[in-house]
């Protein structure tokens, strides 16, 4: 393996954003017969990197967004081929959604792109989503974080709401709710009655790396 | 001092003789005024009714918008994505909301470039209303214009000034930000930079040319430009530097050369890019701040520079009490307003369901603090 600040050739390239070095480098060891898990494996670090740079404030939400395409993009080639395949049951899961009433989807995406490339598994119910549906993603996946998306103050009862249904369906103590977006703060939270309020999308991985230590 | 003078001391950053009040006014004129949202965004009559009756009895404001962004027609313009409209797509009395989608695709940069920025805008309506291609589309803008100016005059004779003439929704990184979905544009960042670049130009020239005849054309000397996607939050400073900050110092001198104040329509967070923004005019432009900026560090690094005007949150408006509000706006008035050029301006819009109460405090905390002698 071709080191490089600790990374592979393709891991280096992940980092720093290469699309067609990736492509290439993945095609090449697939070439070579390496097992596609040791190839997701050098994509792995690399997103990682990438994470870590977008923390250190080197990298900003563009190349986060990006990376995570090319990592989506070159996954959808390997997963395939791939003989064990990643479950999402396996892994920390998080259920995220934009409320009921509210059809933005931008800070909620970016909130997904960075838990995954932090390593969690994400269940996005979308926007515009009913109280129901959080609860049955939770039943479904065995979350044990929800994040809650908003940009409306109109919301607020809605979000309210989806905490109730999520008490009342006996599953307030499995799992810990986070709220984020541009009209929330710890105000807000109160009022909800969530656990977190996330004041931008990388507070969101903090909140689930203490959920999921 | 009347409104109109106050707020060209405030931008020359002379001291005026009390802080002016200018909430950024959409949706809330029709909770307001009792009006559904569809009705207010649908037809001209009512949403300046609803326009001059918030700004009123809530203030009297020294300056208010004409609820530019709850105008179906101008919103369709600026915003290159489709819409979800309040009486068609959604409850009357819900807020619109944009689908974000990647509906402008690659190829639209070099369309701009071969049609000139007029041209496009048309092009882009005509795919998102087909019945406004062509013609018919420029029938739409024209009423719109004629419209604007009319209205104009009705908030001038009550002694208010109009805002904006018109919005420039941003420089083409953020134009296309809308247009092509946000991780569309996170890869052309990287992969399209150079068209990016040469389209950017013809964009804004255009924009910049457009700007100026309507800002003449409806008789305000100022113009917003919509800044959202491309700060700090979005894309790195040297990003921001070779994509938008040359492209936007254009646009700003056209406008401050042609004797109109730009109003930098900031949302997000743009405090690490204040100090850019010294390379502006001085005693030129409007700051304008959602709440999410450090509006306390834009006063540090650019108070001497720029008119800050912001920016009391949408969420302390809507679930705050009075009382919070009025201290907000005092600390506001008596450490961004101090010694001039300060607009006290709710963050962003005003929402929805703010509290009446609370949207009166920003009039009242100026009355009971703002007053400079």
């Amino acid at each position: 393996m071709d080191q490089n600040n600790g990374l592979s050739e393709l891991g280096m390239a992940m980092a720093v954003l290469d699309e067609a070095g990736v492509e290439t480098l993945v095609q090449k060891k697939l070439d070579k017969k390496i097992p596609p898990e040791q190839i997701v494996s050098e994509l792995s670090a690399g997103i990682t990197e990438v994470g870590e740079r977008f923390r250190r404030e080197e990298y900003f939400l563009s190349e986060l967004i990006y990376s995570g395409e090319i990592f989506k993009n070159t996954m959808a080639k390997l997963q395939p081929l791939c003989k064990v395949s990643v479950d999402a049951k396996d892994k920390a899961v998080v259920v995220m959604g934009t409320v009921q009433g509210d059809i933005h989807d931008l800070g909620k995406n970016i909130v997904i792109t960075l838990l995954e490339c932090a390593g969690f598994s994400v269940v996005d119910i979308g926007v515009d989503a009913p109280a129901q549906r959080f609860v049955e993603a939770v039943v479904d996946s065995k979350a044990s974080l929800v994040g809650m998306s908003m940009l409306l103050t109109t919301v607020f009862d809605a979000a309210r709401d989806t905490v109730a249904a999520i008490t009342q369906a006996n599953l307030r103590d499995k799992v810990k709710i986070m709220i984020g977006g541009s009209v929330t703060n710890e105000d807000v939270r109160r009022d909800i009655g969530a656990d977190y309020w996330g004041r931008d999308a990388a507070a969101a991985v903090d909140i689930a790396r203490e959920v999921y230590p | 001092m009347n409104a109109k003078q106050r707020i060209a001391a405030v931008v020359a950053l002379q001291k005026p003789d009390r802080v002016p009040v200018a909430p950024l006014l959409d949706h809330y004129a029709a909770t307001y005024s009792g009006y559904t949202n569809a009705e207010i965004m649908m037809e001209g009559d009512k949403r300046i009714d609803a326009v001059i009756k918030t700004a009123t009895e809530l203030g009297p404001w020294d300056m208010t918008f004409l609820a530019d962004t709850a105008n179906a027609v101008l919103l369709q313009m600026g915003v290159p994505m489709p819409i979800k409209l309040p009486g068609r797509d959604l409850p009357v009395n819900v807020t619109h909301q944009f689908h974000e989608t990647e509906f402008l695709t690659p190829d639209d940069y070099s369309l701009l470039e071969r049609k000139g920025m007029l041209r496009f805008m048309m092009d882009v309506m005509g795919r998102l209303k087909p019945e406004w291609k062509g013609l018919p589309g420029f029938i739409h803008l024209t009423k719109t214009f004629w419209e604007y100016r009319r209205h104009v005059k009705m908030v001038n004779s009550r002694g208010m000034e109009v805002a904006v003439g018109f919005v420039i929704p941003g420089v083409l990184y953020e134009y296309f930000s809308f247009g092509r979905g946000i991780t569309a544009m996170s890869a052309d960042t990287f992969k399209r930079k150079d068209v990016i670049i040469s389209a950017g130009k013809v964009w804004a020239k255009g924009m910049a040319n457009l700007a100026i005849f309507a800002s003449r054309f409806c008789g305000v000397p100022r113009v917003f430009i919509g800044m959202a996607r491309s700060s700090a939050d979005f894309i790195s400073r040297r990003n921001f530097e070779t994509l938008c900050l040359p492209d936007l110092e254009y646009i700003i001198n056209r406008l401050v050369e042609a004797g109109i104040t730009p109003i930098l329509h900031c949302d997000t967070n743009w405090t690490k890019f204040f100090d850019l923004f010294l390379r502006f005019p001085a005693h030129k432009c409007i700051l304008e701040l959602d709440g999410r900026s450090d509006i306390f560090k834009a006063k540090e690094i650019l108070g001497e520079h720029m008119c800050i005007m912001g920016d009391v949150p949408a969420t302390l408006l809507a679930m705050g009490t009075r009382d919070e509000v009025l201290a907000y706006c005092r600390r506001l008035i008596e450490t961004v307003g101090k010694g001039g050029g300060f607009i006290l301006s709710s963050g962003c819009s005003l929402p929805n369901n703010a509290k009446v109460e609370n949207v009166r405090a920003l009039y009242e905390a100026v009355q009971e603090w703002g007053w400079y002698s």
